[in-house]
């Protein structure tokens, strides 16, 4: 298992009232996996993502990635954690403003110490995989919704990850959009063996997963295996 | 990250809010120029006045006088504040400048480290001219051999001790002399004039001209209208000057000597010495000292009114990197999402900061050389202009330095606390913010 949470509580203190965003999920995720999260606003969907991602730590409960636990991580392994583990596609991609494409699918490879012509050389690359090599030198407010979501996919897979985080990736997106850019992003992950884990609202796009798991009260409600897509 | 890639993006983040940072870098120059002009003007100060004291008393010179009451005149210029008391008939104000016993002037001279004793011959001269030609303002002086040699020739030769009817000019003084050039000055007669010194009390008073031979030029120096002339001469002038034949003779000793101590190191034993002997005494370096005590205070003050503008600029550059932060906690989220760590994003901002501070730093520096330079051009042709070589800014290479680095480390210090706040910054709440 690429990913194992063993009852992981995340709890918030809101003035006196104590909120518990996870209370006591287990889940287990296998190497390549394509798992949907699904569920309310409020479920804890995001919260789960962000603590596999390393944005977030746990209150109680072990996370283990690739047999290593995160909750004992200090800031620097966890850093590294999200700059070589994993990759994050946002809703509303979280592109930098002021970079171009090419910039912004390079950033990871800065935070990795990567020089500036291997860099260069390397986030080329990664456009080229989601079709946006021409816009290269674009900054984000010149591209559409659907390539702004593109660039930020070639910036997850850039440093070549091997779980990839999406959080509404087709949130922003208008319907025919969102099923090129769901084919480009399970197109890759099943081409380079990546671990996909999608929150969404959307059961249609659940379809697309091996599996999914239904959130609420911070809980995993239900599990479904849908083998008829992957 | 590589420090090459924390430069570029430091400078490109800079780059992006143009107006903003220029603002802040011109608080920093600002405040820079003004560190640096302030300072350095202190520091002219000090070297002309350094310059002017070395000119009247060589560093291995201790003077001696009667009373060290009448040095604290000669110091401080004047008396006041005494309170009443008695004098006992015959004797003087304690402040006066008496001749010094023959046999003090002799144990001083046998004293261990003092090389040599001569008398300091005071009079005012009254003008100089040359036997055709205007008056001109003059001071002439008749100092021991050592200190003649310590002059700098730009023709001619130094004059002996023994000598008589010889002299050498400053070199400000050829031109207003009426001399094409200091070799042209060469070999021509001047007559120096000494007014009696009642005279400086309006009494009647005669004036007496002796001619002099001119045998060398100084070059250009503080000491701007000064004659040397041999003691003897020097002798006879002032003692028309002060209107007693008996002046420095054996019946009327020199009221103030000067003393040459061998060794430098031993100038505080030999004044403890003589002030043992009843006398007064200061050594060069005490005169320096209570001119360098001085200038501290003044470049201190002048320095401090620079610093109260790097105050202000500092509180600018928090102010920016602090809205700057604000503007782009989203930034900072995505940054932290793709691997940053805090150290990182604390690097950042404190580089960026750092930057502010170090590119103020170089052009108030530039600008405070340019400001100086011109000031110094002014001065030269105005008010200093008979004071060659003296610089009312002076800047040493260190106070250039110094500036450019107390700026970048300020800046650096500056940002620490909006570096700290932005590392700190949880990168959920960072990424939610809009």
């Amino acid at each position: 298992m690429i990913i194992e949470l063993c009852d992981v509580w995340r709890r918030y203190s809101m003035g006196n009232e104590v909120i518990n965003a996870l209370a006591g999920v287990d889940l287990k995720v296998g190497y390549g996996e394509f798992l949907a999260i699904l569920g309310p606003s409020g479920s804890g969907k995001t919260t789960m993502l962000n603590i596999i991602g390393g944005l977030d730590t746990a209150s109680s409960g072990r996370v283990a990635v690739d047999g290593h636990d995160l909750s004992r991580a200090g800031d620097r392994i966890l850093a590294a954690y999200r700059n070589k583990m994993v990759g994050f596609v946002f809703q509303n991609f979280n592109l930098q403003p002021s970079c171009s494409a090419l910039e912004n699918v390079a950033l990871p490879l800065m935070f990795a110490g990567v020089s500036a012509g291997r860099r260069s050389r390397m986030a080329r690359e990664g456009l080229q995989t989601v079709g946006m090599s021409q816009r290269a030198r674009h900054l984000p407010n010149q591209l559409s919704s659907g390539e702004r979501q593109r660039v930020a996919i070639a910036r997850a897979l850039v440093n070549e990850p091997r779980i990839l985080l999406a959080d509404e990736p087709t949130g922003n997106l208008d319907t025919r959009t969102s099923e090129l850019v769901m084919e480009l992003l399970i197109s890759l992950v099943r081409e380079r063996n990546i671990t996909l884990l999608m929150v969404t609202h959307n059961p249609y796009m659940a379809e697309f997963a091996g599996r999914s798991i239904h959130m609420r009260d911070g809980q995993i409600s239900r599990e479904l295996t849908c083998a008829s897509l992957i | 990250m590589r420090f090459v890639d924390l430069i570029r993006t430091a400078c490109r983040n800079l780059a992006r809010r143009r107006l903003r940072s220029f603002l802040t870098i011109s608080g920093v120059v600002i405040a820079a120029c003004l560190v640096t002009l302030l300072v350095s003007m202190g520091i002219g100060m000090r070297h002309f006045m350094s310059a002017q004291v070395e000119a009247l008393m060589p560093s291995d010179v201790v003077l001696v006088v009667s009373s060290q009451g009448a040095l604290q005149l000669g110091l401080a210029g004047l008396a006041f504040g005494e309170n009443p008391q008695q004098v006992a008939e015959g004797t003087g104000s304690r402040y006066a400048l008496n001749p010094i016993k023959s046999s003090h002037i002799e144990e001083i001279a046998a004293l261990e480290f003092v090389d040599r004793v001569d008398p300091y011959i005071m009079f005012t001269t009254w003008s100089a001219s040359r036997l055709d030609g205007p008056a001109v303002k003059a001071m002439a002086r008749a100092l021991p051999d050592y200190q003649v040699r310590a002059r700098v020739l730009s023709a001619g030769s130094y004059i002996s001790e023994d000598a008589s009817g010889v002299c050498i000019i400053a070199g400000q003084l050829v031109e207003s002399l009426g001399f094409a050039s200091p070799q042209d000055a060469l070999g021509e007669e001047i007559i120096i004039r000494v007014r009696q010194a009642v005279g400086m009390l309006g009494l009647p008073s005669n004036t007496e001209g002796v001619r002099f031979q001119i045998t060398g030029v100084a070059e250009p120096n503080v000491q701007a209208t000064e004659i040397l002339i041999p003691q003897s001469d020097a002798a006879l002038m002032a003692r028309f000057w002060a209107g007693s034949d008996d002046m420095y003779t054996e019946r009327m000793p020199p009221s103030i000597l000067q003393v040459r101590v061998g060794d430098v190191a031993y100038m505080d034993q030999v004044t403890a010495q003589v002030k043992n002997m009843g006398l007064g005494a200061m050594g060069s370096n005490e005169v320096m000292g209570f001119v360098g005590t001085i200038f501290n205070v003044i470049e201190g003050l002048l320095g401090a009114f620079g610093l109260i503008a790097l105050g202000v600029a500092t509180l600018g550059i928090i102010n920016t990197l602090v809205m700057s932060i604000h503007e782009r906690t989203r930034e900072i989220g995505v940054m932290k999402a793709t691997g940053a760590c805090r150290g990182t994003i604390r690097k950042l901002f404190t580089l960026e900061g750092a930057l502010i501070g170090l590119t103020g730093g170089v052009f108030g520096v530039g600008i405070a050389y340019i400001l100086g330079a011109g000031i110094n051009e002014l001065a030269r042709l105005t008010f200093l202009s008979s004071f060659v070589g003296t610089q009312v800014s002076y800047m040493p290479w260190w106070l250039l330095v110094g500036v450019v680095i107390t700026c970048t480390v300020v800046a650096l210090v500056a940002s620490l606390y909006p570096s700290l706040r932005a590392a700190r910054m949880d990168p959920i709440e960072a990424l939610r913010f809009e």
